[in-house]
């Protein structure tokens, strides 16, 4: 009967291009770290495409395993997330992420709104994310930056205003957007952002302070891609909670 | 559509220059335009706060359409005028992840530039250490050779062509040549990039007329 041809037609369709999406992944491998935002968004992105079975590397900043042979041959820069597809290498999460939208288009998720004005806005939210980012690492992770004897107490207070007066202009545009980053939609911005907002709940930020930031952790710390890609370990943040409550 | 522009701007800042070199490469001369001097503040005046709460440049406006960050502008503006123009993001899917990735890396070079030009303005002076200084020189080194590495190839940064990463790219090399011209013997690929594309019209046509002038970050800079 005609319509059995075509189900079986439809579910050899299926099946190969289940298949192709396997295979490219298998063609990717991801260099990362835990407790790592910049290594979380590009998971995020992978599972947002539909690209589940990419080779994968966990290595431990605590051993210093990102300054490994294995890491700098991938990135010089010792430094991870570190991505490659087939013989592209695609290091900095941001170019990782947008590279993966850019080629994987078609499918998983759309994560580039195709609104003008949307798109500004996905931009510019997800440019500024490296401002936020930076500021989390001064006030949050200079431990690992900055040797003991430069540390000053002034230096750390100026840093924990910075972030202050960071997360408050993250809650207004929480405020004024629909549920994501940019209007309703999930996009590249959130890929960004999401993981350094988590990361601040992890390590015991305020929520009755941001309430916005709350709101939006919460709702997107539900979705697929970011459930299956969360490998926080909460231990690794607990240390920091002194730093974060006066934030 | 460069009538619906405007664009808020200051001398010798390299990601302000990044959106003009993006709106000459795609023809977009015309646009309305207000110079703010650093110096006196006025990037925290009213003007630019009501564009840019974070009062900072550039500040970029299309229509109704703000788009801040001088990365965002320039992706904006290559992806709205794809067909008119210079094509600045290339087909290659090779091309365009190295791209990206320069792009991206740019932050970094700022940022290290910055750390060792500004130690002065950014460290009170209670917080200033000779060992801070010497690393992040150091930093700054590492990261240079890193680049001139990049550009060993002669060519632009990815790929055969011209493309958004210099776009990102050239305006923080030639600030870094202007505030370091020791750089130049130093850095031979990065001073043949500089003096490749200094002559492109995009890049004569936006040079900055004026760069801020910082003696005791130069100094710091001669060290690396």
């Amino acid at each position: 009967m005609v319509w059995q041809r075509k189900v079986t037609l439809l579910k050899t369709v299926l099946t190969h291009f289940s298949f192709s999406f396997q295979t490219m992944a298998q063609d990717m491998t991801l260099l990362w770290g835990s407790s790592s935002p910049p290594c979380w968004r590009v998971m995020i992105a992978l599972e947002e495409k539909n690209l589940q079975g990419y080779n994968q590397k966990c290595f431990s900043f605590e051993k210093n395993e990102h300054k490994s042979a294995e890491v700098m041959a991938m990135n010089p820069r010792g430094q991870l997330p570190s991505f490659k597809h087939g013989d592209k290498v695609v290091n900095e999460s941001y170019a990782a992420i947008m590279y993966l939208e850019d080629q994987f288009k078609s499918q998983g998720n759309k994560l580039v709104p195709d609104s003008p004005a949307e798109k500004a806005m996905m931009y510019q939210r997800m440019m500024e994310g490296n401002t936020f980012y930076q500021k989390i690492v001064d006030a949050l992770f200079f431990m690992w930056h900055v040797p003991e004897a430069e540390r000053h107490d002034s230096a750390i207070k100026r840093n924990q205003e910075a972030l202050t007066a960071e997360l408050k202009l993250w809650e207004g545009y929480l405020k004024a957007s629909g549920g994501c980053l940019v209007g309703k939609n999930f996009t590249l911005a959130d890929v960004a952002i999401f993981p350094n907002i988590a990361c601040l709940f992890f390590t015991g930020l305020c929520e009755e302070r941001y309430p916005q930031l709350a709101a939006y952790y919460k709702c997107l710390k539900e979705r697929p891609s970011i459930k299956a890609s969360c490998v926080e370990k909460p231990e690794e943040y607990a240390m920091l909670k002194d730093l974060i409550k006066d934030v | 559509m460069a009538k619906d522009m405007t664009l808020l701007w200051g001398a010798g800042s390299p990601p302000c220059w990044r959106v003009m070199i993006a709106l000459e490469e795609k023809n977009l001369q015309g646009y309305n335009q207000k110079r703010f001097f650093f110096e006196k503040q006025e990037h925290k005046s009213a003007e630019v706060m009501a564009m840019n709460p974070r009062g900072q440049l550039p500040a970029f406006k299309h229509g109704d359409k703000v788009v801040n960050e001088s990365y965002a502008a320039i992706m904006y503006l290559e992806d709205q005028f794809k067909s008119q123009g210079t094509k600045l993001i290339p087909d290659s899917p090779a091309d365009k992840a190295m791209m990206y990735q320069r792009i991206m890396e740019g932050n970094t070079l700022q940022q290290k530039i910055s750390e060792v030009l500004y130690y002065n303005f950014f460290v009170p002076e209670g917080e200033r250490h000779d060992s801070a200084i010497k690393r992040k020189q150091e930093a700054l080194a590492a990261e240079l050779k890193l680049w001139d590495g990049y550009l060993a190839g002669g060519c632009c940064l990815a790929g055969k062509s011209f493309s958004l990463a210099d776009v990102a790219i050239f305006p923080i090399i030639a600030y870094l040549l202007h505030n370091c011209p020791l750089c130049e013997t130093r850095y031979l690929n990065i001073a043949a990039y500089f003096n490749k594309l200094k002559d492109r019209p995009s890049i004569k046509a936006s040079w900055p007329p004026a760069w801020f002038e910082n003696p005791q970050g130069q100094e710091l800079l001669k060290g690396i």
